[in-house]
């Protein structure tokens, strides 16, 4: 991932630049993925395609997700186990203490982006590793959001002294998901184009900032309506655990259908754009790291130094405008399949956009878990010697701190069919739940079958693109 | 749902999805012919030791390849070492500065001498793409690549 595997020219180039601190360009990671065989290409892209038109014929003929409200609670003493106001108060704490702990390490530790506790927690732990949790299990992070459970702790003691105190303004609903999409960019563009991404001090002072306008808008909107539109991490991974059967509904724990939480999601302004940068940013970084990249990011560059830039700031400018692109072409494969289904569908193009978008959040899902499985698998080994040294400065809490990364535990091929396998698997999600909505959308089957055609074309689209990517990245 | 029209895009899709597959896998071969090619024998997986198309450990001295590092950057860019598992990674780093290489994943380091060289043997049991680095510049100067 990330700056590493930046084209080996500009590397030089901006390594002799910037030379007097040549510890910074390092990097969280010591090993990359090797492409994905062709012959593994092929045969996973006609997996592919066969399931694709074995499911419109085979599929069923009724909505099976929309419209249902099954929801089987647990068993009372069980779901009371897992969800009371104890085990809320403690993953509260939980989360409170670890994101004082990141912003702690990365100010007063050492400056070194693997042996600091701020970069792994954030980019592997947090930002990657909830991903499956969410899928697997539902929304964990909103048990352990630390901007939640300050805000629901200083609600819970201005009760107390002064009584309720409702949100002084009214959340503009126009706004919709729109600083979640921009919040996620922001820190996407961080983690893929900012040189100082890595860099502890830099992440302790962006979750500070962050902290800071959360809390601001907290305090103005209130928590729920902030979690739901504004919160970026609380709305992604959110829209993540919808992928999930289980689900936390008035302090029950219960079951629902997997995917069916997504057919109830509310498609406000700037989900569209969420969903596109979601998607767009990880598949820049996996493009970023193949040929067709690395041929054009040094003109690119080039042609920034020729602005008058320095180097630095010309790749950090290529960078963004290689995201930038990503978003743009995943944003028109999406919008051309709309185009598509408007010729059946005589909605406006935007309603019709919004009633799929929800069918994108599980490939959302699948180009995270694919590109950035092994990042999970190895870096995530990390945390062992960085829970007992979170400064990087010798001390050994938990007797773990002589732990190392054993990059044996998984081969080449077996990350090759993790790696596959999900994004196969959310091609499936992704057109069943497009199926799915065809059918409660439209009366006429045929109609339902035509706007099929287009969301299929999407789906192929998008996972083909991505096991493309995942062939060429290393090449 | 499966009218006549139906079935005939289905078709038509079906038939450009494969002709695209061909031309992408087509177009693959060419470029990846260059240096690696450990050609897409579908799945003979692990076992073999390498059905090498390079037979290069062998003869020792000649075939080890060698880096060269002048004023701490890499000669000719960053070089590409590709092993299969199970065998030998063997280099050479020749170096006019005085520093650490160190190969990431496996975690071997070894100093060299200004104007002096160092060689490295160890087997190739991890499988990925690894920096190999100047440790003390921070400049990559090999990349070292064991695949399955």
């Amino acid at each position: 991932m990330v700056k590493r595997l930046v084209p080996a020219a500009v590397v030089v180039a901006a390594g002799a630049l910037a030379a007097p601190e040549p510890a910074a360009a390092h990097g969280l990671v010591g090993r990359a993925d090797l492409p994905i065989p062709e012959w593994l290409f092929g045969w996973a892209a006609a997996v592919v395609l066969i399931v694709s038109f074995a499911g419109l014929a085979l599929l069923w003929q009724e909505p099976r997700l929309e419209g249902r409200k099954s929801f089987r609670p647990l068993p009372d003493g069980l779901s009371f186990t897992l969800v009371n106001t104890a085990t809320e108060v403690f993953a509260g704490v939980v989360g409170v203490g670890l994101l004082a702990l990141t912003i702690y390490a990365g100010l007063a530790g050492v400056q070194s982006p693997q042996a600091n506790f701020a970069p792994t927690f954030i980019y592997v732990i947090f930002w990657v590793g909830l991903v499956p949790l969410s899928v697997l299990f539902g929304d964990v992070f909103r048990a352990f959001n630390p901007w939640r459970a300050i805000a629901r702790g200083a609600g819970w003691l201005t009760a107390r002294v002064r009584g309720p105190l409702p949100a002084p303004f009214r959340y503009p609903e126009r706004l919709g998901r729109w600083p979640a999409a921009i919040g996620l960019l922001g820190f996407a563009w961080m983690e893929l184009a900012y040189a100082n991404g890595d860099d502890p001090s830099t992440l302790a002072v962006a979750a500070l900032v962050y902290t800071a306008i959360t809390l601001l808008a907290i305090a103005c909107f209130g928590t729920e309506k902030w979690m739901s539109r504004g919160e970026a991490f609380s709305v992604y991974f959110n829209l993540f655990s919808r992928i999930s059967a289980v689900e936390v509904r008035d302090g029950r724990v219960g079951l629902r259908p997997p995917l069916e939480a997504l057919t109830r999601l509310t498609p406000v302004a700037g989900t569209i754009p969420l969903l596109v940068v979601m998607i767009g940013t990880v598949a820049f970084d996996g493009a970023s790291e193949g040929k067709p990249w690395t041929d054009v990011a040094p003109d690119i560059q080039d042609f920034f130094t020729s602005l008058g830039f320095s180097l630095g700031t010309a790749l950090e400018l290529t960078f963004t405008v290689g995201m930038l692109i990503g978003l743009a072409i995943v944003a028109s494969i999406y919008l051309l399949g709309i185009a598509g289904v408007r010729t059946v569908d005589r909605r406006p193009f935007g309603e019709i956009a919004r009633s799929y978008v929800h069918t994108l959040v599980p490939i959302a899902a699948v180009y995270v878990l694919a590109h950035y499985f092994s990042l999970l698998v190895y870096n995530g080994q990390a945390m062992a010697y960085l829970a007992s040294d979170p400064l990087g400065e010798g001390s050994d809490l938990f007797g773990t701190a002589d732990a190392t990364i054993d990059y044996g535990v998984l081969g080449a091929t077996a990350i090759w069919y993790v790696q596959v396998g999900v994004l196969v698997a959310g091609h499936v999600c992704g057109l069943i739940l497009a199926h799915d909505r065809a059918l409660a959308m439209y009366q006429k089957a045929r109609a339902a079958t035509t706007s099929q055609y287009w969301m299929l074309a999407v789906m192929v689209a998008f996972t083909t693109g991505g096991l493309f990517l995942l062939s060429q990245a290393n090449q | 749902m499966q009218s006549r029209t139906a079935r005939a895009l289905i078709a038509v899709a079906a038939l450009v999805a494969v002709v695209v597959l061909f031309v992408v896998l087509a177009g693959g071969d060419d470029d990846g012919g260059g240096e690696t090619t450990t050609q897409a024998q579908p799945a003979t997986g692990t076992t073999a030791p390498a059905t090498g198309t390079e037979p290069e450990p062998e003869p020792a001295e000649e075939a080890v390849p060698r880096i060269v590092v002048e004023g701490g950057e890499p000669r000719g860019g960053v070089e590409r070492l590709s092993f299969d598992s199970g065998e030998r990674v063997r280099f050479v780093v020749r170096s006019d500065v005085a520093d650490e290489v160190h190969v990431h994943g496996y975690d071997v380091s070894r100093d060299v001498p200004a104007g002096g060289s160092v060689r490295f043997g160890f087997p190739a049991s991890i499988e990925g793409v690894f920096e190999v680095e100047l440790e003390g510049r921070g400049v990559q100067i090999a990349e070292l690549r064991v695949s399955p």
